[in-house]
């Protein structure tokens, strides 16, 4: 592979990158200026279509990560010799770092992938197109509505999902494994979070999941290729959400946690 | 339908495709042993496209999972206790045992596990596969078989790297807090074992035939046009990324529960 051929495969990507962000702020823009609401029913079909088709897998994905938290809490601390400090290893695990992530993966897999499959056959259908010709504008029917689902609808698939893995932590470290009483669990978990980390918690969620929509709108729209592009754009679209997902985790954690640990530690 | 027959039919479905991808996987793994071989092009085929297309998010994807999660976290809890060099033993925990097996099961699953999907359920709806059928070509044998065995070979060294990444994000986010790097390096290698260096490499090879399977039996099996194949991609890396994490549990308690010598810090 030659210098050229990396110059040329470097400034696809990067015009690829600059389609992907000006069709990102079309979308951004009809749900901010508020032009979305024309189309507000389609919005709420679409947070309904979230509720019923999606909840349910993020929250097994994220009550999956919270018993790994509990089982990998639990035997760390018993091995340092502090099986009652279970607590501040599952309440960061599971509040601050890896049930974002579950989140995040989930999100990429199946709403982000669903988006790109529903949005590239009515590409190829020629269904984009009718509504263009209708009058409609498709970016802000297809596109804004979704996002506007998304900011509706997920923060409270988040939290519960949370929750979720709450329980799950609890019932790995003090069910399962039994080194630590109900009582001293809870203490120590509740002691080493606070509502401003699920604050940052949720607000990192979030970005995953409007890039995540973004990213899968905008793969969706632009599918070409008949049937056989719709399946190559839904894989595509998995390999930009991964690198985004975690590259927003690690930021929110630099922003929110990086200089202050938030922890009822010395002064 | 009220709600009752519908669970019905949704939990009967589930089952159905579930005894489905179990009949798959034991005649990918026969098919795999009797002669004749002839998948060895396309099995270097996809190893090589696997690689190509895995190896950039999964740099991203570790580093940047190594550096925030347990780095920068685990670096704060130990910087109050004035024990930075203990991040060390904690990144063969957090690396090696968890986040770099089920990384690299993520990344697999969602860059070549949709792309086989997507590549196979084409074919199915384009009815290439019928054509071989009619042919006489065995579909197992020369489709599944070589990525069943490019996956898991793939899914264990990505195992490897993602671990030395990982690790490599715990270096930054100790040298971001301004602590040597001998007593890291020291308190690593006094707590990594061999067991859970194989538990680690087994698990992801298991990773990579649980994925494979799921991809190639739902890119075989879609249907309905354009939209199927689609819908196809979305269910496969759904399912493959509960099942990996459903296992991962299972396998990580069963190790800790029947090694206890991997779970002494030292």
């Amino acid at each position: 592979m030659g210098i050229a051929r990396i110059r040329f495969k470097f400034e696809e990507w990067l015009d690829a990158f600059g389609r992907l962000v000006k069709f990102s702020g079309e979308i951004v823009r009809g749900v901010y200026f508020g032009r979305v609401i024309t189309f507000f029913g389609e919005a709420l079909r679409q947070s309904g279509v979230l509720i019923i088709g999606s909840a349910v897998v993020l929250w097994t994905m994220m009550f999956f990560i919270g018993l790994q938290c509990g089982i990998e809490g639990a035997y760390l601390n018993r091995a340092l010799g502090s099986p009652a400090y279970a607590g501040l290893f599952t309440a960061w695990c599971d509040l601050r770092e890896v049930a974002p992530y579950a989140f995040g993966w989930m999100m990429s897999a199946k709403v982000g992938t669903g988006i790109v499959a529903e949005l590239g056959s009515m590409r190829i259908n020629d269904e984009i197109d009718a509504l263009e010709v209708m009058g409609i504008d498709s970016v802000l029917f297809l596109g804004a509505t979704r996002l506007l689902a998304a900011w509706m609808v997920l923060p409270f698939v988040y939290i519960a999902g949370i929750g979720g893995s709450f329980f799950a932590s609890y019932f790995a470290v003090v069910q399962q494994v039994a080194d630590v009483s109900s009582g001293g669990y809870a203490l120590i978990f509740w002691l080493f979070q606070n509502p401003p980390d699920l604050l940052f918690s949720l607000i990192k969620a979030m970005f995953m999941a409007t890039g995540v929509v973004l990213v899968a709108c905008y793969y969706g729209y632009h599918v070409t290729g008949g049937p056989v592009g719709v399946g190559v754009a839904t894989a595509k679209s998995m390999v930009a959400n991964i690198a985004i997902v975690h590259l927003v985790a690690m930021m929110g954690t630099v922003v929110f946690w990086g200089t202050n640990p938030r922890a009822p530690i010395g002064g | 339908m009220n709600f009752g027959s519908r669970a019905y039919e949704g939990v009967r479905e589930f089952l159905a495709e579930t005894g489905e991808m179990v009949i798959l996987t034991g005649k990918t793994i026969l098919s795999a042993l009797k002669p004749p071989y002839p998948y060895g092009g396309e099995f270097v085929q996809q190893f090589l496209f696997a690689l190509k297309l895995c190896w950039f998010p999964l740099m991203v994807a570790t580093v940047a999972f190594g550096y925030g999660a347990p780095g920068l976290q685990a670096a704060q809890v130990t910087s109050l206790f004035g024990t930075v060099d203990r991040l060390g033993g904690f990144f063969v925990l957090a690396s090696i045992r968890e986040f770099a097996p089920f990384v690299t099961a993520i990344v697999t699953a969602g860059v070549a596990g949709t792309a086989i999907t997507a590549d196979l359920g084409a074919r199915k709806i384009r009815d290439e596969l019928d054509a071989l059928a009619v042919l006489g070509v065995d579909a197992i044998k020369n489709l599944v078989v070589p990525r069943f065995l490019a996956l898991i070979l793939i899914t264990g060294l990505f195992n490897v790297y993602a671990l030395m990444l990982g690790v490599s994000g715990g270096v930054v986010a100790t040298v971001v807090f301004h602590e040597p790097l001998g007593p890291f390096w020291a308190t690593f290698f006094n707590n990594a074992s061999v067991a859970d260096l194989w538990g680690s490499l087994i698990k992801t090879t298991i990773f990579g035939a649980i994925i494979s399977i799921i991809c190639c039996y739902k890119g075989m099996s879609a249907k309905g046009g354009a939209e199927g194949v689609g819908r196809a991609v979305n269910e496969a890396v759904v399912m493959a990324l509960i099942t990996v994490f459903a296992f991962n549990y299972v396998f990580t308690q069963t190790l800790l529960a029947t090694h206890p010598e991997i779970t002494q810090f030292r």
